[in-house]
């Protein structure tokens, strides 16, 4: 571990437009109201505002007179060893980088970037809780943090394409767009896959999935390493222009269309003309222009309710388009948590923090404001579009024994089409 | 020196060198930050960033200080959250629209501006007074601001408070004589504006640095900021 | 001058013993002892709201001789004596002036040159230590005191000399308080007011500008019928006529606390009589009489009249800000230059720290290269 090298990456990092932000905060702790992680454990080391400290004092000490004075007079201490060790803590286990806290910070501050940016120094420092490290090493070495080796793939699709009846195109050239799933998908949710190519083949879309970009997932993301980040993103982009399609479909996975859609155009060479956008843009545009048929009030009883995914809808955009998707499938029942879209409440396994045992607790916790939310609407069916919050609900429906249904959205339309 | 003397002296000489100071620190600020750098935003955006620095200023001026529009996110601690709000329209409304203050602008830059009538602004600075108060309660109990508040944010609640609490005792004309309480009120103007460049009361500055970023970041997105 | 005492000199000129007590009576009111919207007067000695407050005075009439009194002008417009010998309110001056002898004032004395100096250094001998001493204008001290003298001596001098056996100084008018407008910047020839000059001896300020002729008289009124100076605050004026400004005591108060302004001079809301705190007013910072006593025999003060007060019993009011520009203003704002410097300053340390931060940054980098290859 070496705090220098934390410290340099934390000097790289700060600019002009993380400067004026620390500089705009008024300590007023607001943000902390928003955090589902202290809300649900009233830890205050896990209020935003504290989580940036570490950046925010590099900055001073470093960059402003007033923090040279300080730290000369003894005010103000350096950042010790200890610090990154308890920041660790907080920026990988108490964090979903959801950027809820940025929703009400009075100013407007960036926080989610801004911790994403404390997270790459720790990353630097080497300070990466050892259950995170391990998948970005699994990933680096195999490809994929749950095991998808290239044989490990091709079994999958054969077997989803076998088991379900669908047609899987692979490396297919000429192919105007390729889908790359997330490893949870592929190993955790195969259904998924197979409900993603059943629509995309409903609506005639020419499609392929590639041998090589087949994981859209960015665990160096999650870590906060550019230098990872870089090397997954180039994995899919590389492919991308090797098969040359047009557009590149992300599907139900929030970190990795946060990466690919919103990063990765400031941190590497994104082709021009490569459209990148999300699953559920598609089904959207899909029903709304009748190239797939729906049974209408096909999920009409139980009350559903949607899970909006912190990078899918707060950062991604994809607000409206699963709404309407969810009109047209259940008209009567489908009713809204609040608070909602942009303003949701994070599941509490995103970023990471599901694939990290140690925050577990964390994790629980947070999930219990979900839960009040899923009562206070009554809900039955939960959907949502990204498999990690998938990921999070089914595994805390399990540990808290809750009588909900857990659903994807593109698995509920695929059940719902009229061939 | 009388007190006379003394009113002349904060609010001519040392009035001049702690605008002056004030003028050099934030400029010293603002080319600090400024000149750090900026990198482009290359990402294709899927909205209008226009628009949501449109929005996010709509949102911060108009309604955001009154309707708790992040709904449940304040319901467990409005009590802040509308104390907040109503010491920066006490403050605002004082500072700007209060006769007095007027006329310190109007000497200032040149020109002035209609003010409201005295006893609404004296109930507004009474608000933003109650509601300093409360702030500072709240500072001292809420366990997230125990943990990020070190002896500069209780400075810059002090220097902000005097020149509130002097003004509004001067106002009324209470326990001391006019020039006594004019010369301890300009005073901690004094101290205030040297203390601005120093502290995080130059928010309102960055303020539009983060909001206009805020906005700029949603609407990229389409996401309302 | 002769030994006798003011009753006998007015019986001498006529009065009767019933004039005598009216004479007594009018000092109560002169010195604001008697009728109370004179603030500050219960900071008197109680004794003299008893009933035989006026034979007190009677008493004391009777028996002491009238005051000589020295009145020296130095650097002054003579406004202040114009006020005293032109007030409308000639019993009571003149009845004032009846029990001291004026035996020296450069513009009214008789006599002239050698001869009414002469007559200064005799008086100045023959009642050493009990005369009383008027200063108006400001003595210049700059230059040696070369920039006012008389017969040839400065006013420096002619002060030290003349306070030096005078039992009481009075300083009347803006000038001799507190240097008046002569001090004003950039203070040319050095003006300072008697108390800055003279610190031995008690000196009475009764600023304004002029002073006002019934605040003049009545504090030389107590200190010929109680032999002392009345209650001083902490600039020396007498707290009877200066314990309360003119805002306190004003007539325009009640607008200024509705917030209703004049905005110009001849806007609707001067003509209504509204607050003249826009327009300048410097009421609350300002002590005097003029609201209680006014002028012209209680005609009207300037507030009255549709003026701002410009502050003129307060020390430097001429350097106090823009008469027409509101209290709250800054006295001055900074000069553009200085502005500039200070904008240039903040560029100057700010692209240094802008310079030192990138230089940071780049050494950061090369480390970072220098450790991969």
């Amino acid at each position: 571990m070496s705090t220098q090298t934390a410290l340099n990456t934390f000097v790289k990092e700060t600019g002009g437009w993380v400067a004026s932000q620390l500089e705009a905060c008024t300590r007023c702790g607001l943000c902390a109201e928003a955090c589902h992680f202290y809300q649900a454990t009233g830890v205050p080391e896990y209020a935003p505002v504290w989580k940036v400290d570490l950046l925010r004092r590099t900055y001073q000490q470093r960059f402003t007179l007033s923090g040279k004075f300080k730290l000369a007079l003894g005010i103000d201490k350096p950042v010790s060893d200890q610090d990154l060790l308890d920041w660790s803590k907080y920026v990988y286990e108490a964090c979903t980088v959801c950027n809820k806290c940025s929703m009400v910070c009075p100013m407007g501050i960036d926080l989610g970037t801004l911790i994403h940016d404390v997270r790459a120094g720790m990353a630097a420092a080497d300070l990466v809780p050892a259950d995170l490290k391990a998948a970005v090493e699994l990933q680096l070495k195999e490809g994929s943090p749950l095991g998808v080796t290239d044989d490990v793939f091709d079994d999958r699709l054969e077997w989803v394409g076998d088991d379900w009846e669908v047609d899987m195109p692979l490396d297919k050239k000429g192919a105007e767009t390729l889908v790359v799933f997330s490893s949870i998908e592929i190993m955790k949710f195969p259904q998924n896959l197979a409900a993603i190519a059943e629509i995309l083949n409903a609506a005639g879309e020419n499609w392929t999935l590639s041998s090589k970009a087949r994981e859209v997932v960015n665990f160096g993301y999650y870590e906060g390493s550019r230098e990872n980040t870089v090397i997954f993103l180039r994995r899919i982009l590389d492919h991308a222009v090797e098969l040359g399609v047009k557009r590149v479909v992300v599907t139900e996975c929030g970190h990795a269309y946060d990466a690919l859609r919103w990063t990765a155009y400031n941190i590497t060479d994104v082709p021009k003309d490569l459209e990148i956008t999300h699953i559920t843009h598609l089904l959207a545009e899909y029903v709304s222009s009748g190239r797939i048929k729906l049974k209408e009030g096909s999920l009409n009883g139980g009350t559903i309710t949607f899970h909006d995914a912190c990078k899918i809808q707060r950062k991604g955009g994809h607000i409206q388009e699963p709404r309407q998707v969810l009109k047209v499938l259940a008209p009567d029942s489908f009713k809204e948590m609040t608070p909602n879209k942009e303003e949701a409440i994070c599941c509490g396994g995103g970023g990471g923090v599901i694939a990290i045992k140690e925050a577990d607790p964390n994790r629980y916790a947070a999930f219990e404001l979900k839960i009040e939310q899923l009562e206070n609407v009554g809900a039955k069916t939960v959907v949502m579009a990204c498999s990690n919050c998938r990921l999070q609900f089914t595994d805390c429906v399990q540990h808290f024994d809750l009588d909900v249904k857990v659903a994807g959205l593109a698995q509920l339309v695929a059940d719902a089409l009229i061939e | 020196m009388n007190w006379n003397a003394f009113l002349e002296f904060t609010r001519g000489q040392l009035f001049n060198v702690a605008l002056l100071f004030f003028i050099g620190g934030m400029v010293y600020r603002l080319v600090r930050v400024i000149l750090l750098g900026w990198k482009r935003d290359r990402v294709p955006p899927a909205g209008s960033k226009l628009g949501g620095v449109v929005k996010t200023y709509l949102k911060g001026f108009l309604i955001w200080p009154f309707v708790p529009w992040v709904k449940r996110t304040f319901s467990r601690n409005q009590v802040m959250y509308l104390a907040g709000g109503l010491f920066h329209l006490g403050l605002f409304a004082t500072i700007l629209l209060g006769t007095p203050h007027m006329l310190v602008w109007k000497s200032l830059l040149g020109f002035g501006w209609p003010t409201l009538p005295l006893p609404i602004v004296d109930w507004l600075a009474a608000v933003a007074i109650a509601a300093m108060i409360t702030l500072l309660i709240n500072r001292r109990v809420n366990p997230v601001l125990k943990l990020i508040s070190g002896p500069a944010e209780f400075f810059n609640w002090l220097f902000v408070f005097l020149p509130m609490v002097t003004g509004y005792i001067m106002t009324h004309h209470l326990w001391f004589p006019y020039e006594v309480l004019f010369s301890l009120h300009m005073l901690s103007v004094d101290v205030l504006l040297i203390w601005i460049p120093m502290s995080r009361i130059s928010h309102f500055i960055f303020y539009f640095f983060s909001r206009t970023i805020h906005g700029t970041e949603f609407g990229k997105r389409a996401v309302n900021p | 001058m002769n030994e006798e005492t003011i009753y006998q000199y007015l019986k001498k000129k006529g009065a009767s013993r019933r004039d005598f007590l009216k004479l007594c009576g009018t000092l109560v009111g002169a010195m604001g002892l008697f009728r109370s919207p004179l603030e500050g007067s219960d900071l008197l000695d109680p004794t003299i709201f008893e009933s035989n407050t006026i034979q007190k005075i009677a008493h004391a009439l009777e028996n002491k001789p009238r005051v000589p009194v020295i009145w020296l002008e130095f650097q002054d417009c003579a406004g202040c004596s114009e006020a005293l010998t032109r007030s409308q309110s000639p019993s009571l001056i003149d009845l004032v002036l009846n029990t001291i002898s004026v035996e020296y004032h450069e513009t009214l004395t008789a006599a002239a040159g050698f001869q009414a100096e002469a007559n200064k250094e005799a008086i100045m001998q023959a009642y050493h230590g009990q005369y009383v001493l008027v200063v108006e204008g400001s003595i210049p001290t700059a230059g040696n005191g070369a920039y006012c003298t008389v017969g040839g001596r400065s006013a420096l001098e002619l002060l030290t000399e003349a306070a030096e056996g005078a039992a009481a100084i009075i300083a009347t008018g803006n000038c001799a308080a507190f240097g008046g407008l002569p001090k004003a910047n950039p203070n040319p020839t050095g003006a300072k007011g008697v108390w800055e000059i003279i610190t031995d001896k008690p000196v009475v300020n009764i600023p304004g500008c002029p002073a006002i002729p019934e605040v003049f008289t009545g504090t030389l009124a107590h200190f010929v019928v109680f032999g002392s100076l009345p209650n001083l605050d902490d600039l020396n004026r007498p707290m009877t006529f200066y314990g309360k400004t003119i805002h306190d005591r004003c007539l325009r108060r009640p607008f200024y606390e509705e917030g209703k302004f004049a905005l110009s001079f001849d806007d609707q809301g001067a003509k209504e009589g509204w607050c003249l705190y826009k327009l300048g007013c410097k009421g609350p910072t300002t002590y005097n009489a003029c609201a209680s006593i006014k002028w012209d025999a209680g005609l009207s003060f300037p507030v009255q009249s549709g003026h701002p007060c410009l502050g003129c019993s307060q020390p430097d009011f001429w350097d106090g800000g823009g008469f027409y520009q509101s209290q709250s203003a800054p006295l001055n704002s900074p000069e553009i230059t200085a502005v500039g410097a200070a904008v240039g300053a903040g560029v100057a340390v700010g692209a240094a720290m802008a310079a030192g931060s990138a230089a940071q940054k780049k050494k950061v980098e090369a480390e970072e290269k220098r450790s991969e290859s």
